[in-house]
């Protein structure tokens, strides 16, 4: 049992960095739905690069740039082509999803390196995952920047009358954003799950999308809803752990993404909203052209 | 930017005629096919020779010509079942999924009728393959039928929607015909059971009759689109769904009308590959890789510009490509995966050209002497 909530926890921290990263984007007003994509890019080119550097670190930091750079695309069409962020994070999650199938191939197969030690038990990414939260909770309500990220969510005219520059704002947001995803994807391959096969995210970063929806864009819930995920994600692993017998392991798979469906409707009916009143950004999606 | 006594200007487009649409989307192929060649500079190969291999064998051969076939029916029905949908707007990327389910109730209706305990059962087609057509076409639409209610009822993301439905239906089938599923095959090899020849589909030349169904359904959309109101209904709710409101235009019938077109369409790209083409007649053991294959019914319909029947030739080309590609990379040893690195490729080099689609890049000769005067501001 106690294994069992370590993983759980473990598999939490990924939705948790991930749906974070989004979540940042999002405030800033820019839409991603390409998680899934950039994951792949971040867990892909850190496994290949911690493999054949044989460091862990240089791994991860390669996860993390080529997040980066693909945020930084994501930016350039978004923020200034001012392109249709739906169809632009479509096309992120399908050159992830085709390119690192093709890349990523000739390493299929563990990693074949000594795991990262544990802290008390634990996955050291899951303190650094909570950390986040946290900071990224500090920043976004505390401090003047995050003052002019949510601004620029928020009505990004407004803003921009005001001195902020929008722009580079969203920017900041977008390429941050992208190499958190990248982390999060490295954490899963070079940590949670060291092997490489094709496709191997399976739903990762498009239940961390819905997860961001969830949270009504707040980091507290993000976690909470996090952890709530990455334990039933962990069930549908390995539901024997904790009720054995009871459905087909394949049946198990589909519960987590059941559950998603059924939040998602939750959330978006009329009682729930005026219950709870969704704090979605005002310009969520929307590119800012100056005039 | 200035070249010059020439000026490069960007200038936002009031109307984009369809002349040009095609010219940007033919140029976006371009793009995409020469950056994709670096993978045959980066296995040692001459891209031209690459491209040689690619064509000749899904164009011209005698082996290459019938799987490209397949797959071109097989893409158009995909690019159908995004299309309708986002004509409204709406995203339908759960073609997998409702293939899936659409392959599955095809293989229930086998089932039904004793196709799986018997290989050699002969089963009356006229009545058979017909239920099995329906089947499809009803799993599929109920999976569409879905994220189309939830869209029109409750709002809810249909990205999300039907991503979560395509893993959800990828799940299932593994429960069937895996590890003693219901539809297990007697091989024991992880594929689905195999249908009994008196069930297979009819062959025209070799090639399905599902072909008619596809091309017919080009006309019908192009008809649907072109002439009817329900066509422009849904034209106008893609416009602004707010405003479709106050046309008389119901917000909640739009969306699930148009999954449940996009999605019996899947279903029937699932009966298409698994029930009718040769050498397949079950749910293979890689079903999930045509599920991978549906996801260039993305790029078919937004390289066609939702456009029925231009969808044709892309769809061919695609067929061809990804069929060749497959081809290719074993005789010329480029690593697996090319079709689905090109799918990325294609897919990137899109999204950058969709700016062309709003911008145009005008080129103006700047004349000097008259602006010195200072009469032009």
């Amino acid at each position: 049992m106690w294994e069992f909530i370590v993983r759980s926890l473990d598999a939490s921290t990924i939705f948790t960095i991930a749906a974070l990263s989004e979540l940042l984007g999002q405030r800033s007003g820019v839409l991603n739905v390409g998680v899934e994509g950039v994951m792949l890019f971040g867990a892909t080119i850190g496994f290949m690069v911690a493999q054949t550097t044989g460091s862990y670190l240089l791994g991860f930091l390669a996860g993390i740039a080529i997040g980066g750079l693909i945020g930084l695309l994501h930016g350039f069409f978004s923020i200034t082509l001012g392109s249709d962020q739906v169809v632009n994070g479509m096309g992120i999650w399908i050159l992830g999803f085709g390119l690192t199938t093709y890349i990523g191939y000739p390493y299929t197969g563990p990693l074949g390196m000594e795991r990262i030690p544990n802290v008390i038990g634990l996955s050291p990414f899951f303190f650094i995952g909570v950390a986040l939260i946290i900071i990224a909770w500090f920043v976004l309500t505390k401090t003047s920047l995050g003052l002019r990220i949510r601004s620029v969510g928020e009505n990004p005219s407004v803003a921009e009358v005001s001195g902020i520059n929008v722009t580079r704002t969203r920017y900041l947001s977008v390429i941050t954003s992208g190499m958190l995803m990248g982390f999060a994807g490295a954490i899963y391959s070079l940590d949670y799950n060291p092997v490489w096969s094709n496709d191997f995210l399976m739903g990762w970063g498009f239940i961390a999308l819905a997860l961001v929806f969830f949270s009504m864009w707040n980091p507290y819930i993000l976690l909470g809803g996090s952890i709530l995920f990455g334990t039933l994600w962990q069930l549908s692993l390995n539901p024997q752990l904790v009720l054995p017998d009871l459905m087909s392991r394949y049946i198990w798979r589909t519960v987590p993404f059941t559950i998603t469906v059924g939040a998602l409707m939750l959330m978006s009916t009329e009682w729930f909203r005026a219950r709870w009143g969704a704090a979605k950004p005002e310009a969520l999606g929307q590119p800012y052209i100056k005039d | 930017m200035k070249l010059g006594s020439f000026e490069v200007k960007l200038e936002k487009r009031v109307s984009l005629p369809g002349w040009e649409a095609t010219l940007i989307s033919l140029l976006a192929i371009l793009v995409a096919l020469v950056v994709f060649s670096y993978i045959f500079v980066r296995a040692g190969v001459d891209p031209l020779t690459g491209y040689k291999e690619i064509f000749s064998y899904a164009f011209m051969s005698s082996f290459g010509l019938p799987l490209t076939i397949n797959r071109f029916i097989f893409l158009l029905l995909c690019t159908y079942a995004f299309i309708i949908p986002i004509r409204a707007g709406l995203w339908n990327i759960g073609m997998a999924g409702q293939l899936y389910a659409g392959a599955l109730s095809a293989f229930a209706v086998a089932f039904a009728f004793g196709a799986k305990t018997s290989q050699n059962a002969v089963l009356p087609p006229g009545l058979v393959i017909p239920l099995m057509i329906a089947a499809a076409i009803l799993g599929g639409a109920v999976v569409g039928a879905i994220a189309g209610f939830l869209k029109g009822r409750f709002n809810t993301n249909e990205i999300v929607v039907t991503m979560m439905l395509n893993f959800i239906t990828y799940w299932i089938v593994a429960r069937l015909i895996k590890e003693g599923g219901l539809f297990m095959g007697a091989s024991g090899e992880g594929d689905g059971f195999k249908i009994p020849e008196s069930i297979y589909a009819p062959l025209v030349k070799n090639v399905p009759f599902t072909v008619f169904i596809a091309l017919g359904l080009a006309m019908l959309l192009y008809f649907l689109f072109a002439k009817t109101k329900i066509g422009y209904q849904i034209k106008a709710y893609g416009k602004s769904p707010s405003a479709a409101k106050y046309a008389g235009i119901s917000p909640y019938k739009i969306p699930l009308l148009v999954f449940i077109m996009g999605g019996l369409i899947a279903g029937l790209a699932g009966y298409h590959y698994f029930a009718a083409v040769p050498g397949v007649y079950k749910i293979t053991k890689n079903y999930g890789d045509f599920g991978d294959l549906a996801f260039y019914g993305i790029i078919c319909g937004l390289i066609s510009q939702g456009d029925a029947l231009a969808a044709i030739p892309i769809a061919l080309l695609f067929g061809g490509l990804t069929n060749g590609g497959r081809f290719a990379q074993g005789k010329l040893k480029l690593g697996f995966g090319i079709d689905y690195a090109l799918l990325g490729v294609l897919m990137i080099t899109l999204v950058a050209f969709q700016f062309f689609y709003r911008y145009k890049i005008v080129v103006v000769r700047t004349k000097k002497e008259t602006s010195d005067v200072g009469i032009h501001s």
